[in-house]
């Protein structure tokens, strides 16, 4: 059955896909999101981090001018949300493609290797996992009291990729015993060739739902330190943010949370969609199976 | 032995007949009935404070609610009087002491207790537990924050129980301020069994035996301070029953206990708080006076190797030319809105010896970078300007805790980016940001001090000998003029002769920019209306919170409460 | 069953002594030490910092202070915290029972409003009311818990005052009422609190019951109720219920770690002083000593939890039960 679905999976599933409603409203939202972050400089009205003019123009509502008010520096929310878009999208990527292809990793070693190499490195996956993601990073974070946003990138990149190595591993060790993997391996087959050719093809559908459910998951988190004012640093605007700079004035200055809240609750949103979807398309009853703990990992 | 039984009988009809008076006089007032109590006794005051209290020890604190509980609860010899004369001891008004004796060559003043003062589990307050206090505000393992400013109190020796004589190394305008003013006189048979270095974190730490008008009705740690009337005190009973401490994670939780009703005082409201309280049927703003001033300070040492001048702020002209990027009135607009109060220099515009006609240094963007052209500092490729392979970028350094320099601090980074500065913000929990502060391990800092009434508090802070671990000179300030200065200014007996050596040492300071004057912090509390108040103190609007009433046709059922204790 | 009980026991114990493990080496990387971040003041001496050293033990190697750190924790003594000046045992003893009142109602109240959104949906599959459902769930699943938190703070407490901003009691008057109004008082501030989380955390739990049903109900056992004439709503409140519930339970145990975190902001947003406000708290002010215990004790109940929801299954699931 798992084979079966591996060999014929691309083309049924796209056009499964494509008739889903979920999934294309969903695609929709994604690519105006991605493209509003490509093309910032040139939908942005404003310099993001202009203070245009700190005693007239501070703390504006909505307006022709500035369609989402400015924020207590006078600078324009909407140019802001726009470039905050790229911020927080291009952290999520980056660390979402990391934290994928460390989990492979580590996932295929620990399957491939079995034994003692397998048992510490799944006892240190099922501490990880214990610890909430949050709780990790929220002290990383604060006890070396600020980070670029290379290195936050890291950070969450190196707390996200527990649940896919378990997935890999469980893939690995199923296939190590097929016979034509055991045939390869006895006609001298590198480890590096069974994994590309035989596992990472098996891991990658649910590998895919994981990393769709895992950008929505690191935009969550960055919103959240960004809010406990940990995170993205000024001048620089990611949407946590915005909330965050407006957080203080929360009850007058209702735009500043509401607009980027919204922005990081669509596209999460979108994410999520897309990613249920996918895995329908997949067949879910495989991927319920296989995806176990990760989907149950509720995105906080 | 003898002599202090007899020094003891010789008071007795006198204490007795001022009991009997006291006693009579609070009778009257109902102080001693469990309930609420009629006229302007009984009443319940809810204060939302940001953060926690931290110590209940005098000497430790380290925050501004530590020290308004601390005040409460515990008095000193006597109190500096609303006039906040810092020279000789007019205006004083006697505390613990009910009068003081100086010796005709003022090398030691004589302190006689007040012998009705009782500490808040009865013991009597003694000249031993001001020898106590003294001794533990100087001890180095203790660590006061007092200790540099009582160099001059050499030590308190005890003539009798109640008589305690007070010893100066050489006669000073302020020696009487010095002592009676820094020094709170603390219990030595509770604090004087724990090793002074274990003080800080002991229990005793935290049981807050004072002799003030208030005493401590419970603690709970991270949630509120309970402090009830002392009805048998020396000074009279407080006239609310109780005064709660409120505490709430952060600056906004507590806004809004306030906002709420939970609690009837917020001490530091922002302008659209304000602006929320106009036609609040319910609410008051009041506005008190405050010592703080705050400003950019540029660290004139190289923070890696502090004896070394800083390689971009060692120049004079660059640190004019910075300052002179800043519209400071602008800023100071975008931050308070109509509230906010600029300074002229590194003093607030309340002490005696401020000025604020001093000559400042303009607000001019062309002049700056001209300034900055000509000290060799030149604009790279991308707009920051490079002087021999060093770029024009530093870290600015704050408390993360402190919503008002974040603020500037946002706002100097793009007014100084605008001359080709770049500016990094290095916002750090406080802690941190006081560890880097004390040993000049910063680039530029925004700086909050609260100065004391006296100029000698300036002298910690501007004179070069401040700039040692005790000191506040914190930017590593250095100038031989202001040095002697300042000097004479505390040295003097007269008051405008030390205002005018303050001021010509503030002058120097201000052309020497080490820093950009930068604001006041405006101090305007939100009261329930019912609250009210007395004179409200710079040094601390608590300063007569034991007076403040409630009249009793206004009261709610928070006031009904009385004296008992919580279930 | 003997042996999956041990081998699971020795697992949570493991887990507990890495994260313990982890922790200290967290710590022990980080940048300064806890006597400078506590000693903020700059008055204080260099001897006197020696003198704090030397009384917690810091100026010795750091094996030794390893080994006495894992020592102590069963003792039960976790050091001194240095932003409370107590115990951090006192400190953690207080936040920790708050913590469980918020999260345990949470979880049951998510549990039961889960379970039956999950078994509605299943029971109306493909309709639009599962299809609506679906959507608010996933929005539900797709919002920032502190952004949800904001925003009904905002609604509830400031637009619309009718519940209290946020602490656990009436600062001042809590202790001074009858013990009726006692409970109202102690009950309106739990409102905004467990309802957010629980609005949080039912998503969560309502997803995988609809889909834990999915999973039994065309299964060849279901096959054989429904040919027996059973109807699709009976079939799934009377057999498919039960036998998702399993998993279901499991779930629960595995989005721990989620709702821990979640009540992070929860407690912050509406200052409900319980373990993740103390643990943000303490991380602001670097109170090392602080931090370290509570991510262990935060951990231990997690490990706890999750090991309670497995030995549910274990027992309730005959074929958990063989193994």
């Amino acid at each position: 059955m798992r084979d079966a679905l591996q060999t014929t999976a691309t083309r049924p599933v796209l056009s499964r896909l494509s008739r889903d409603g979920r999934a294309r409203a969903a695609a929709v939202v994604l690519l105006v999101v991605i493209g509003a972050a490509l093309l910032a400089p040139v939908l942005a009205p404003y310099d993001p981090a202009a203070q245009l003019d700190i005693v007239r123009l501070n703390g504006q509502s909505p307006s022709w001018a500035h369609p989402l008010g400015t924020d207590p520096f006078s600078r324009d929310v909407l140019s802001r949300l726009i470039w905050g878009t790229r911020i927080s999208l291009a952290i999520a990527f980056v660390a979402v493609t990391l934290s994928m292809t460390l989990g492979i990793f580590v996932g295929a070693i620990a399957g491939y290797a079995g034994g003692m190499t397998d048992a510490v490195l799944m006892r240190l996956v099922d501490t990880a996992m214990s610890i909430p993601r949050l709780l990790l990073l929220i002290a990383v974070v604060a006890l070396w009291h600020s980070v670029s946003i290379p290195a936050l990138t890291l950070l969450l990149a190196g707390t996200g990729w527990f649940a896919v190595s378990r997935l890999t591993r469980a893939e690995t060790l199923v296939v190590r015993e097929r016979d034509f993997v055991v045939a390869a391996r006895m006609l001298g087959a590198s480890p590096w060739r069974i994994l590309s050719r035989h596992v990472l093809p098996n891991v990658m559908a649910p590998g895919l739902v994981a990393a769709t459910l895992g950008i929505a998951n690191v935009i969550l988190l960055e919103a959240g330190l960004s809010y406990l004012g940990i995170g993205v640093r000024a001048p620089s605007a990611s949407w946590g943010g915005i909330i965050q700079d407006g957080a203080e004035r929360v009850g007058d200055l209702w735009w500043l949370t509401l607009f980027p809240g919204l922005s990081i609750l669509i596209t999460v949103f979108a994410c999520n969609a897309l990613g249920d979807a996918l895995r329908d398309a997949l067949d879910p009853r495989q991927l319920a199976v296989s995806l176990g703990d990760d989907t149950s990992h509720h995105p906080r | 032995m003898t002599r202090l039984s007899l020094a003891l009988l010789r008071r007795i009809p006198r204490s007795a007949l001022l009991a009997l008076f006291a006693a009579a006089v609070m009778s009257c007032k109902g102080a001693d009935a469990p309930s609420s109590g009629t006229g302007d006794v009984g009443g319940t005051l809810v204060i939302a404070i940001p953060g926690d209290v931290g110590t209940l020890v005098p000497g430790l604190v380290a925050s501004q609610a530590d020290r308004q509980v601390t005040d409460m609860l515990y008095d000193r010899l006597a109190d500096i009087g609303d006039e906040m004369v810092t020279i000789g001891d007019k205006g004083f008004k006697p505390q613990l002491a009910e009068r003081w004796q100086w010796a005709p060559d003022s090398l030691s003043i004589a302190f006689m207790l007040n012998p009705r003062a009782r500490w808040h589990d009865g013991r009597p307050v003694r000249a031993s537990d001001v020898r106590f206090s003294l001794a533990l505000s100087k001890d180095p393992a203790f660590g006061s924050p007092v200790a540099p400013l009582i160099g001059n109190v050499d030590s308190v020796s005890v003539k009798d129980s109640l008589t305690a004589i007070a010893w100066f190394k050489k006669r000073a305008p302020e020696q009487f301020y010095d002592l009676v003013y820094q020094i709170v006189i603390v219990p030595e048979h509770i604090l004087g069994n724990t090793p002074v270095a274990q003080l800080k974190t002991a229990d005793v730490a935290r049981r807050g035996i004072g002799s003030g008008r208030f005493r401590l009705a419970s603690w709970q740690p991270g949630q509120r301070i309970e402090l009830i009337s002392d009805t048998a005190n020396y000074r009279g009973r407080a006239k609310l029953d109780r005064v709660v401490f409120a505490s709430s994670p952060d600056f906004n939780s507590a806004a809004a206990r306030f906002f709420s009703g939970e609690a009837d005082m917020f001490e530091m409201l922002r302008p659209e708080q304000i602006a929320k309280l106009q036609g609040d049927t319910l609410h008051k703003v009041v506005r008190y006076p405050s010592f703080q001033y705050a400003y950019l300070a540029f660290n004139l040492v190289d923070p890696k190797q502090t004896s070394r001048p800083h390689p971009i702020f060692g120049d004079r002209a660059v640190r004019r030319a910075l300052t002179m990027a800043v519209d400071r009135r602008a800023m100071l607009r975008n931050v308070f809105d109509t509230l906010g109060t600029l300074i002229y220099g590194p003093f607030p515009g309340t002490v005696a010896v401020a000025d604020t006609g001093l000559p400042q240094i303009p607000f001019d963007t062309v002049k700056s970078r001209a300034l900055l052209d000509s000290a060799g500092w030149v604009p790279g490729a991308d707009g920051i300007r490079v002087k021999s392979g060093r770029r024009l970028e530093f870290g600015l350094s704050t408390p993360s805790s402190s919503a008002q320099r974040h603020a500037y601090a946002v706002l100097l980074q793009a007014a100084l980016r605008r001359v080709g500065a770049a500016v990094t913000l290095d916002e750090t929990d406080f802690a941190t940001f006081a560890a880097k502060q004390a040993t000049h391990g910063f680039d530029a800092e925004l700086a909050v001090y609260v100065t004391d009434p006296s100029p000698s508090g300036f002298k910690q802070s501007w004179t070069t000998a401040g700039i040692a671990r005790d000191g506040s000179n914190f930017p590593s300030y250095s100038n031989p003029i202001v040095d002697a200065l300042l000097d004479s200014a505390s040295s003097a007996f007269d008051a405008s002769r030390t205002k005018s050596y303050a001021r010509r040492a503030f002058e120097t300071i201000i052309e020497d920019a080490p820093g950009i004057w930068l604001y006041q912090p405006p101090t305007i509390a939100g009261l329930h209306k019912r609250i009210r108040t007395t004179t409200l103190r710079p040094d601390g609007y608590w300063s007569h919170l034991a007076d403040w009433w409630i009249p009793a046709g206004e009261r709610t059922s928070r006031d009904q409460i009385g004296l008992r204790a919580a279930q | 069953m003997r042996r999956y009980l041990t081998g699971r026991l020795l697992q949570a114990v493991s887990v507990v002594f890495l994260v313990t493990t982890l922790t200290f080496l967290l710590v022990q990387l980080a940048p300064g030490d806890p006597v400078s971040a506590a000693l903020e003041r700059p008055g204080v001496s260099e001897q006197v910092r020696a003198q704090w050293r030397a009384q917690f033990g810091l100026d010795r190697p750091i094996g030794e202070q390893y080994v006495r750190w894992l020592a102590s924790i069963p003792r039960g003594e976790l050091g001194y915290s240095f932003s409370h000046r107590r115990p951090v045992r006192d400190v953690l003893a207080e936040a920790l029972p708050r913590t469980l009142l918020l999260v345990g109602l949470a979880l049951s109240l998510s549990f039961a409003l889960g379970i039956a959104i999950g078994v509605l949906q299943a029971e109306r599959l493909g309709t639009a009311l599962d299809k609506w459902l679906g959507r608010v769930l996933l929005v539900l699943y797709s919002v920032p818990d502190f952004w949800l938190a904001l925003v009904a703070l905002l609604l509830f407490a400031y637009k619309l005052p009718i519940l209290p901003p946020g602490g656990i009691v009436d600062p001042v008057m809590h202790d001074y009422l009858p013990l009726g109004e006692r409970v109202l008082d102690r009950l309106a501030h739990l409102v905004l609190p467990v309802l957010t989380l629980t609005l949080l955390s039912s998503a969560v739990i309502a997803r995988h019951q609809r889909s834990a049903l999915l999973d039994v109900l065309p299964s060849d056992w279901m096959r054989t109720a429904l040919a027996k004439g059973l109807s699709w709503r009976h079939a799934v409140r009377r057999h498919a219920l039960r036998n998702s519930l399993l998993s279901t339970i499991t779930i629960a145990g595995l989005s721990l770690p989620a709702l821990a975190a979640g009540a992070i902001f929860i407690e912050r947003v509406y200052s409900w002083p319980g373990m993740g406000l103390v643990t943000v708290n303490a991380i602001g002010a670097r109170d090392y000593p602080l931090i370290t215990a509570s991510v262990l004790v935060i951990s231990i109940v997690v490990v706890l939890g999750a090991l309670a929801a497995d030995l549910a299954v274990a027992v309730a699931d005959p074929r958990v039960r063989m193994r």
